[in-house]
């Protein structure tokens, strides 16, 4: 895979932090910082060993308990470490950060977890390889297997459960839910380079470490990434930020 | 698009036992659904049944039971009225559109996970509370077996969630969050979208009001709303005009616990 596909597989989290920190190129204390205040081991580890870290590509689990169910804890946490990419939001904008990060979790977060961890042919041709290859034996050999089952018992108890009996009808409720979502995104987008002004703030980043995956990674099963290149105004907020941010921490990589 | 059949006179609304049976969350979502309609001018009539989860087509409160037609939670209710010829939120632009989406997913995301929370999880509430209301119409041991049950299914949902290692502070701090999110997009307007009520601002009252009115273990959830004078003043607002005067049943000035608290003092 060439470079920008790899820096897009990297972890949407970094994404955030680099977002974040665009002038203040810290990663590695910053990472530690967030490794701490993730309090896992196991990121800690792979943070250390390589950039593109495997949570990275599962934006989706180990990065929830620090993102997406608490995105107003990271927020603060980047602000108390001086990192503010929302210095010129206004308190109206600074709520409406919050609320469209509670729309990605809520709606958009489902049909990801489903297309990296659940899918059958993605998850054994694309997902478990390339996660399984970045972190140490012998966690390779059951980690992936349980983050799989951890991605279906969320969808199922978030969103399954009556009138929707069978996987397939929640399947198809979730990726509905997750199609109406990049919809909302585009229009509330619009021709804008991003979503407050002309310069990029948390919500970018949450949104381009939401959208960067399903974008760029080469699935089989590829129904969401065909959804979103209809919407070129998300595709071209995605391309703007790669080649923008992304060359940059390649370097530093 | 017009309907094609008019709202009928008979139209109810199911949910639990008020004086004793009914929660929180379910008080909550039951509220915003009755301040919707009452924003649409739909008449509903309140129908309070001890089995009203069980008759519900997705196992959640409240339902609405209207013609032959049976829907349940806000969401599909909004959607049926809609088809039905009424909508709230049709003189909305796209961008306004998603932004109340977006806004009522973070109620939902924040708001209503917290008051699960605090209702399912929190020791000393589930002992106190939650367990001799939820089981409440049953003989035992039929009540402390639906109710460990529910208890556990909650229990298990906030684990896959991340929710089930938060500290009662954590909760509470999140949902200062969302308060004040939701504060400062409200500011001085009289709705979320100025002048015009829409179901953003049905679910916000359900789920303040409730909180402001509902008495449990101590003041705290309350507190974080009452901190902020423009919320309370909007749930005031909209009990008084949708409210108030009306059958003096209706859920909003008798809502849940023992003491009835109406806020205007």
């Amino acid at each position: 895979p060439s470079a920008a596909d790899r820096n897009a597989q990297a972890c949407f989290l970094n994404c955030c932090l680099t977002l974040a920190c665009a002038n203040q190129i810290i990663f590695c204390n910053l990472l530690q910082a967030y490794a701490k205040f993730a309090g896992a081991p196991l990121i800690v580890n792979t943070i250390n060993n390589s950039w593109s870290s495997p949570k990275a590509d599962v934006p989706v689990l180990i990065s929830e308990d620090i993102v997406i169910s608490q995105p107003a804890k990271i927020l603060n946490f980047l602000r108390k470490q001086r990192y503010n990419a929302d210095y010129e939001l206004s308190a109206k904008q600074g709520a409406d950060t919050l609320a469209y990060i509670a729309l990605l979790e809520e709606k958009l977060l489902p049909a990801l977890l489903h297309t990296f961890w659940v899918e059958a042919e993605n998850y054994c041709s694309v997902t478990k390889p390339w996660f399984a290859s970045r972190i140490p034996f012998p966690l390779s050999l059951y980690l992936p297997g349980k983050m799989s089952r951890e991605a279906l018992n969320r969808i199922l108890l978030t969103r399954g459960g009556p009138p929707l009996y069978s996987l397939t009808e929640v399947e198809a409720q979730i990726y509905r839910d997750a199609k109406e979502c990049l919809n909302l995104l585009s229009k509330r987008l619009g021709t804008s380079q991003f979503f407050f002004g002309n310069t990029p703030t948390t919500l970018d980043a949450f949104v381009f470490g939401f959208l960067a995956p399903v974008y760029k990674v080469c699935f089989p099963r590829v129904q969401l990434q065909e959804h979103l290149k209809e919407l070129t105004n998300l595709c071209r907020f995605c391309d703007d930020i790669l080649t923008c941010y992304f060359k940059l921490t390649v370097t530093d990589g | 698009m017009k309907s094609a059949e008019p709202w009928p006179e008979n139209a109810a609304l199911y949910q639990q036992l008020k004086e004793d049976q009914i929660l929180l969350s379910d008080n909550a979502a039951s509220l915003a659904v009755q301040a919707f309609l009452q924003m649409c001018n739909l008449p509903v009539r309140v129908v309070c049944r001890a089995n009203a989860e069980y008759m519900s087509p997705s196992g959640k409160v409240p339902f609405i039971h209207v013609g032959n037609q049976v829907v349940s939670e806000l969401g599909p209710i909004v959607q049926f009225v809609k088809a039905k010829g009424h909508s709230l939120s049709d003189g909305l632009d796209e961008v306004q559109k998603a932004e109340m989406k977006a806004y009522m997913e973070l109620v939902n995301n924040m708001l209503l996970t917290a008051e699960l929370y605090l209702q399912w999880c929190d020791d000393v509430t589930v002992e106190e509370i939650t367990h001799p209301r939820y089981g409440s119409p049953y003989p035992w041991p039929l009540n402390r077996i639906l109710s460990y049950q529910k208890q556990w299914e909650i229990r298990r949902k906030m684990k896959a969630i991340g929710w089930a290692g938060k500290s009662l502070e954590q909760v509470l701090e999140d949902v200062d969050q969302c308060c004040q999110a939701l504060s400062q997009r409200l500011g001085t307007q009289p709705y979320f979208f100025n002048k015009q009520p829409t179901e953003l601002d049905a679910l916000v009252f359900g789920h303040l009001f409730t909180i402001l009115t509902t008495q449990l273990i101590t003041d705290e959830l309350s507190e974080k709303v009452k901190n902020y004078g423009n919320l309370t003043a909007f749930c005031r607002r909209i009990e008084q005009q949708y409210f108030e005067g009306h059958d003096k049943d209706s859920s909003a000035t008798a809502s849940a616990r023992c003491a009835k608290r109406s806020l205007l003092r």
